[in-house]
């Protein structure tokens, strides 16, 4: 069986370097304003491109540019200088919807993957899209037996793109569920004038909402979250998923932190190889789910893929993470010879023993124990905000690093 | 007299305000974000001056703005 990549969803530097120390195979992203994550994700700019390329390619790492929002006339020569840049620094394809975009993605040469805006649920629609895209995402609403169908006919028809071989089928794997299908929803337009299919969604289905008649009778509903799915999570049947013949699994999420995007991608990775190997089994999928339950998420069900309807409402109207991360300072410097970092705090308070998180463009990302600290060369127990401090560090800190203390929720409520 | 605020690089090409407002905005062709014509840029904003009788069209173009870049104020 050949490797199955797992592609990691990158939305500033920070996302970037966590996805490359936690073995992603290929990464995707947006630069500037034509992609899903418009509004939200801190946007790369036509200038990091080239810085992308460099750092994915010394991993490894295949580079994928997101350009897939609907385009307006208005749109295409930013959308021709976003592509013309793309393939000036070498990025290895670009995810597209509208055939503007495919289409001139296609003229200068560059390889096109077709997005989850297209929706893909039927082996005819590929053999139309074949003649200029070598990778698509199937929809996020089919079944696993639908998935195998269209890998199975993929192979059967030989069904082939432009590079001459067969197409490759991606499915995602985790990462948050529309209320619509995939993405192609009007609510956010309709209420606030705020197209989710120009990257700008207002997420109307996260919120709560009252259900009443019109003689003013509320209904009693037990749950408020009326039309806000779970995230998905297929870590405890990857193998399943695998089994299918699906050559991308690739994770949602561009609007998220590192701390989320090491931790899908180093647990899609591991089942990944376990379930390649034969090795998957059902403890190790519920151990990877609890790894995952410790970033972002509004609990987790399996999606369509084991042909359930939509039924799963998460609860709450953000993250249901077991624990979360509160910013309390950034580094200064680093004393390479001695493994010292110097800190400032900026907020709360950092004790000794204190779990905390370091992030930062360049560091990307990594947890550690807070040990001996000292202030003005003075052995201190705790600091304050606005204080200076020093301690050791397993690996190099920079003043463009952050720390995060890491605050695990089941120990507030039991406190 | 009224003043028009817009924080330009937060625009994602939407062309509402140019709807609400075509003397003031215009669509750049160059990276598809909307410009307000006349404008000075003072760090992250574009500023200009305006009428009092264009307030009405450019409060529709802020109400309009999906990411909420746009601000009138009457002088």
């Amino acid at each position: 069986m050949t490797k199955v990549e797992v592609m990691a969803p990158v939305g500033s530097f920070e996302s970037l370097q966590a996805a490359i120390q936690a073995g992603a195979d290929s990464v995707y992203f947006g630069i500037e304003q034509l992609n899903m994550r418009a509004r939200s994700s801190i946007n790369f700019t036509l200038d990091d491109l080239r810085e992308i390329k460099t750092r994915c390619m010394a991993h490894g790492i295949k580079t994928y540019l997101t350009l897939n929002t609907v385009l307006y006339d208005h749109d295409i020569n930013l959308m021709k200088s976003i592509i013309d840049a793309a393939k000036e620094a070498d990025v290895d394809a670009i995810i597209a919807m509208d055939q503007a975009a495919i289409m001139y993605a296609r003229e200068v040469g560059l390889t096109v993957h077709l997005s989850t805006q297209i929706n893909i649920t039927n082996v005819e629609a590929l053999k139309f899209y074949a003649h200029f895209a070598d990778v698509a995402v199937l929809s996020r609403e089919l079944t696993l037996k639908q998935v195998k169908t269209i890998v199975d006919e993929v192979e059967k028809q030989q069904v082939k793109g432009p590079n001459g071989e067969l197409m490759r089928i991606e499915v995602f794997v985790h990462g948050a569920l529309c209320m619509a299908v995939s993405g192609k929803c009007y609510l956010s337009l309709h209420t606030h004038n705020s197209s989710a299919n120009r990257g700008a969604c207002k997420q109307n289905c996260r919120r709560t909402y009252e259900v009443k008649d019109d003689q003013g009778k509320e209904l009693v509903i037990d749950n408020e979250y009326i039309m806000s799915p779970k995230d998905l999570c297929t870590v405890n049947f990857l193998d399943k998923i695998i089994e299918t013949g699906i050559s991308v699994m690739k994770i949602e999420g561009r609007s998220k932190g590192p701390d989320y995007v090491y931790a899908t991608v180093a647990a899609y990775a591991k089942a990944r190889d376990a379930a390649l190997t034969g090795k998957f089994t059902p403890e190790l999928g519920n151990e990877l789910m609890e790894d995952l339950d410790k970033v972002f998420n509004r609990g987790f069900w399996g999606g369509y893929f084991l042909g359930k309807e939509l039924g799963e409402w998460t609860d709450s109207d953000g993250s249901k993470a077991k624990r979360r991360r509160e910013f309390v300072g950034n580094g200064v410097k680093y004393f390479p010879k001695i493994g010292i970092g110097e800190f400032r705090l900026r907020t709360g308070k950092l004790a000794k023993g204190d779990k905390i998180m370091i992030t930062g463009p360049t560091t990307g990302i990594f947890e550690m124990e807070v040990g001996e600290m000292r202030v003005d060369d003075q052995v201190v127990e705790s600091v304050g905000a606005n204080v200076s401090f020093s301690m050791a560090t397993p690996q190099k800190v920079r003043a463009s690093d952050k720390i995060f203390k890491i605050i695990e929720l089941i120990e507030i409520a039991e406190s | 007299m009224i003043q028009i605020i817009h924080l330009r690089h937060k625009c994602i090409g939407c062309n509402a305000c140019i709807e609400s407002a075509p003397n003031q905005w215009v669509m750049s062709k160059k990276d598809g974000k909307s410009y307000l014509r006349k404008s000075r840029e003072k760090g992250k904003y574009f500023i200009v001056e305006a009428e009092d009788w264009e307030y009405d069209e450019n409060s529709e173009a802020q109400k309009n703005c999906p990411v909420n870049i746009i601000t009138v104020k009457k002088l």
